[in-house]
């Protein structure tokens, strides 16, 4: 017996200690896989406090928080999804954007990506990808701006769906799609070394794509969630989201 | 109700059953005759799918398949072939992903035959295709039978691959496995319930055929 107290002790410390961490686990849409870390070690340098990102398609990660996810911050590629939580009573505070969002067109083939609306068509173009439009407001304003154009019917046979923008990302990085419509932090992200041909889809042909961002009914610790929330609209985090390629309301 | 990705899941799963058997028993022949260490190599490879993620699978596929390089790209500017994103390039995934549920058990079932069976034919001035066809194949019936319809169901049940490298097309790459994560990703838990419980239920049944038709033997089909 007595040789299993100091262990004990150990276990019982080190049990301790990860529940004492200062961390908050906030659900990112799938678009900000490469900013939220940047964020995130920002806000630790400002508050003290760390974050654990989880990202996913934001349908995804409101049909978990529907289900009784235990995250504490919800940041979303829309509106919709915040405001549907806050309707049936998961969210703690009220939708607010955080930025908005800037769809373009990229592909790691040498094409002229200006004329991309005639580019589609043409037999160059083998595969199209999109963020699923049920989950992914990515995918939803790449669909609106094809639909806009009239090549919504034209292009579909050539159309393959990611389930998030990242799988759209993986599709677009190795190759396998001629062109994919992504999320301009993409090319905007230094951790990225494939080169890559992009344009702006223009923002005419597509609803806003307004990032909102709710604090979880189901957080476990409210004060720092509340913290990162307000973190979220200050200055530094707009500048930082900024040069990823968001535009800051 | 779309049915669609249910047909989908049958069709790849039959087509690949069948391309595996034709695959599987000279394999699984070739495997059961000796021990040297190129068979040993290529059966660790073949059973490798049981043990390694679907996305091990699903990466290295993805990015062979791709127009852009390697194999993908002389597939592409010789044959005009995509393999990635399309019903092609699901069969050979499966064909892979499923290989050791069709050569394991008829490679054992093999192996647990009298050596003195075959010798017996071959003294009788028999080849050895006329001995396999004839006296072996006929005498691991059931095994083969048993190795058919788990690799049909594993099929079925492939999800991570095609996740990969299918692109979600309906029609065309979205099996039923697909369209109910795509259901409950949607929140559309109507269409994930009806697609979740078709599935439950014809896995059992074919699941159950097996043991039925094992049931003599007294022992899990899995062997």
């Amino acid at each position: 017996m007595k040789s299993i107290k100091p262990i004990l002790t150990i276990l019982l410390l080190a049990l301790s200690v990860s529940t004492h961490a200062q961390t908050i686990k906030v659900a990112a849409a799938a678009n900000l896989q490469s900013v939220i870390k940047v964020l995130g070690d920002d806000f630790k340098k400002r508050s003290g406090v760390g974050i654990e990102p989880i990202t996913g398609s934001s349908g995804k990660l409101v049909a978990q928080i529907s289900n009784g996810a235990p995250y504490d911050v919800f940041l979303s590629a829309d509106m919709e999804f915040p405001q549907k939580l806050a309707k049936d009573g998961f969210a703690e505070s009220q939708p607010v954007v955080y930025a908005l969002g800037s769809l373009i067109i990229c592909s790691t083939e040498n094409l002229n990506l200006k004329k991309w609306p005639q580019l589609l068509n043409n037999d160059q173009v083998n595969k199209i990808a999109i963020a699923n439009a049920a989950i992914a407001p990515y995918g939803r304003a790449a669909q609106e701006s094809l639909a806009k154009l009239d090549l919504l019917d034209k292009v579909k046979p050539k159309l393959v769906y990611g389930e998030s923008i990242s799988q759209v990302n993986t599709y677009i990085t190795t190759g396998v799609v001629s062109v994919g419509f992504t999320t301009q932090s993409l090319v905007n992200d230094p951790a990225n070394q494939t080169k890559l041909n992009w344009a702006l889809v223009d923002p005419k042909t597509y609803s806003p794509i307004e990032q909102g961002m709710v604090v979880l009914k189901n957080s476990a610790n409210k004060a720092d969630a509340q913290k990162f929330y307000a973190y979220m609209s200050s200055a530094s985090a707009k500048s930082i989201l900024k040069k990823y390629g968001y535009i800051i309301p | 109700m779309d049915w669609s990705p249910i047909w989908l899941s049958v069709k790849l799963a039959s087509i690949t059953t069948l391309l595996l058997l034709l695959i599987g028993l000279p394999l699984a022949y070739w495997l059961s005759k000796g021990r040297s260490v190129i068979r040993l190599v290529l059966e660790a490879l073949i059973t490798m799918p049981l043990v390694l993620p679907p996305s091990v699978l699903g990466f290295y596929l993805l990015l062979a398949f791709s127009p852009q390089h390697g194999v993908g790209k002389w597939l592409h500017d010789t044959f005009n072939i995509q393999l990635v994103f399309s019903f092609p390039g699901l069969i050979l995934a499966s064909v892979i992903y499923s290989l050791p549920f069709m050569v394991g058990p008829i490679k054992s079932a093999l192996q647990q035959l009298p050596a003195s069976w075959a010798q017996a034919s071959y003294t009788m001035g028999k080849s050895e295709q006329e001995t396999f066809l004839k006296v072996l194949l006929p005498n691991i019936r059931s095994s083969v039978f048993t190795a058919m319809v788990m690799t049909f169901a594993h099929t079925i049940g492939e999800f991570g691959v095609v996740l990969m490298i299918g692109g979600n097309i309906p029609g065309q790459t979205k099996v039923a496995s697909i369209a109910i994560y795509d259901a409950v990703e949607g929140m559309d838990y109507g269409t994930a319930n009806n697609y979740s419980l078709l599935l439950f239920a014809f896995t059992f049944v074919i699941v159950t055929t097996a043991f039925i038709f094992n049931r003599n033997k007294a022992k899990s089909p899995l062997e």
